[in-house]
């Protein structure tokens, strides 16, 4: 008989007779049985698989790329959370041949589990993250700080990498020049008109000293020409009378010569 | 009218004024009325020089008229021809006369006109005798209480002393022109005066003066309170520091701009000589009086 008969004949008889390896029965009726484990065990490999996805997504260049994944990872996310109630409902149940403390292991596992799912960074700001877990455990009491929106993503799940921050100081820098800009040239709106203020204050203030000066002049020109206007009402009137009675004299004359120069 | 004409009416007079046998007082009426048409037919003629003359013996008539008024306006038109004629020395005495002649009149305002106008004919020729033109012009004002009308003199006269660069007469002026407006309430020129002395005693480069100076001008509410105050401030704290930019950048702006032209020229020449010695000098002066204070 060669090798490879040998072999072929051994399979065929391990797996004719494999229903009597107790070993073996004992590790898939654990698992079989044990819904609550197989659940976690799925749960778990899921997760992993996300957190290699999210510090992928972390490292991207391309923010297209990082923007899908970080989708990609918050769909698992969600799912993964979906299941968490079912695998909660599983840890309560009472199992042969697991103890009460291991009972409440699984519990305190499936709180755990929910954090490591909620923990996964997918590139959006968190809110405020639920301090430890839920009645029973003493797992999990780190506070977390209440991160507002707007540019902050100084989170310590925030694994920053070089281009992160460069791109963060790029688009802080943007943001100061573009009000900066409006600023510049508010200024030198208001640069201009202080000039053009300036001037004419300056104006106005010799104008005032000018008119100042010139209104004891206006006075004087007000008295001269006062009494000149009452000079030369006085003397129209004089010179009315003076010839009034020229005119007078004349006539006179002329009627007394009148008999003479036509003689009736 | 021909030229012969107004020698003709001059001779006329002449003989009219000329005491003699025959004449025992003058007629000065009938000369002056003679002497003036010859005047004004030398002038008409260009005949300067005997206009001159006939316009002297006509104001000498109106002297003698007792109208002191038309006597004066007779000497200044001798003396403007006087000036025509370059003789410098003849238009200051016409004109100092003609002042006097206004005065008798009683009116002061013309009297320093004539003086201004002498100043004025003088500045390129003699200056020194100009500025005491001014100045005289200036105390005629005061004296009558028209200080007013004395800025622009006081003024003319700063320019004309900025020009002979004698600059402590020249702030001392404008010292004096600060005056003037503050019995005037004017606080605009006066700060302005206050300011153009800081100048210029910083262009002597005679800094303590310039300190001195500004402290003295802080005493009065007015220039404390105004722009140019502050301008001064900054100026001298630039040169304190010696930072030449922002000496430049101050002579550029406004409140110095609205100066008188000749301060803004010495302004944007600033600033004269060095001004890292001035550093080096404030330090050294605080030392010696931490020393001495020990008693």
């Amino acid at each position: 008989m060669s090798v490879i008969d040998l072999i072929t004949r051994v399979d065929a008889i391990c797996k004719k007779y494999d229903k009597y390896d107790v070993d073996k029965q004992k590790e898939l009726n654990v698992s079989g049985d044990d819904a609550f484990a197989r659940l976690y065990g799925v749960v778990e490999a899921d997760l992993d698989a996300a957190l290699e996805k999210s510090e992928t997504a972390a490292g991207e260049k391309n923010r297209a790329t990082a923007v899908a994944m970080n989708a990609e990872i918050r769909r698992t996310k969600a799912r993964l959370l979906e299941e968490l109630p079912k695998l909660q409902r599983l840890a309560f149940k009472k199992i042969k041949g697991l103890s009460k403390e291991e009972l409440e292991a699984r519990s305190d596992l499936v709180s755990a589990l929910k954090d490591r799912i909620e923990a996964i960074p997918d590139g959006s700001t968190t809110a405020t993250k639920k301090t430890g877990g839920g009645a029973t455990s003493t797992s999990y009491t780190g506070i977390k700080i209440d991160s507002n929106s707007g540019g902050n993503f100084d989170n310590e799940y925030f694994q920053e990498t070089q281009e992160s921050n460069q791109f963060r100081q790029e688009y802080e820098m943007r943001r100061t020049k573009q009000a900066s800009c409006f600023v510049i040239v508010l200024d030198q709106g208001l640069d201009v008109i202080a000039e053009g203020l300036d001037t004419l204050k300056n104006m106005a203030h010799d104008m005032n000293e000018e008119l100042d000066r010139q209104v004891p002049m206006m006075d004087e020109i007000d008295e001269k020409v006062d009494k000149a206007t009452s000079d030369l009402k006085n003397t129209n009137v004089r010179l009315k009378h003076t010839v009034t009675q020229c005119v007078e004299v004349r006539v006179t004359l002329v009627f007394k010569q009148l008999p003479q120069l036509y003689p009736l | 009218m021909a030229g012969s004409d107004p020698q003709k009416l001059m001779t006329k007079a002449d003989k009219l004024t000329q005491l003699s046998l025959t004449r025992w007082s003058a007629d000065w009426k009938n000369a002056s009325v003679l002497y003036e048409q010859a005047a004004n037919g030398f002038r008409v003629a260009k005949n300067y020089d005997k206009a001159k003359l006939a316009f002297e013996k006509a104001s000498k008539g109106q002297e003698m008229l007792s109208s002191p008024w038309d006597a004066a306006k007779h000497m200044e038109a001798a003396a403007a021809l006087a000036k025509e004629l370059g003789n410098w020395s003849e238009v200051a005495d016409f004109y100092r006369k003609a002042s006097e002649l206004y005065n008798e009149c009683g009116r002061s305002q013309p009297a320093s006109d004539a003086l201004a106008k002498a100043a004025r004919a003088l500045e390129d020729a003699v200056p020194e005798d100009a500025v005491q033109l001014y100045i005289d012009a200036c105390e005629i004002l005061e004296e009558d209480g028209k200080e007013q009308m004395a800025f622009d003199l006081y003024r003319a006269a700063t320019n004309v002393y900025i020009k002979l660069e004698k600059y402590t007469d020249a702030a001392a002026f404008l010292l004096r022109l600060g005056l003037a407006a503050d019995k005037c309430n004017a606080t605009n020129s006066q700060c302005k005066a206050y300011l153009g002395a800081i100048i210029v005693y910083l262009y002597a480069h005679d800094i303590k003066q310039a300190e001195k100076c500004y402290n003295d001008c802080s005493q009065i509410d007015a220039f404390l309170r105004s722009d140019q105050n502050r301008c001064a401030s900054k100026l001298l704290s630039a040169y304190m520091e010696g930072d030449i930019e922002e000496i430049k950048r101050l002579s550029q702006s406004s409140t110095i701009s609205n100066l008188d032209h000749m301060i803004i020229r010495i302004a944007r020449k600033l600033p004269t000589g060095d001004i890292s010695g001035l550093k080096m000098d404030a330090g050294k002066e605080d030392e010696p009086l931490d020393e001495n204070d020990l008693t």
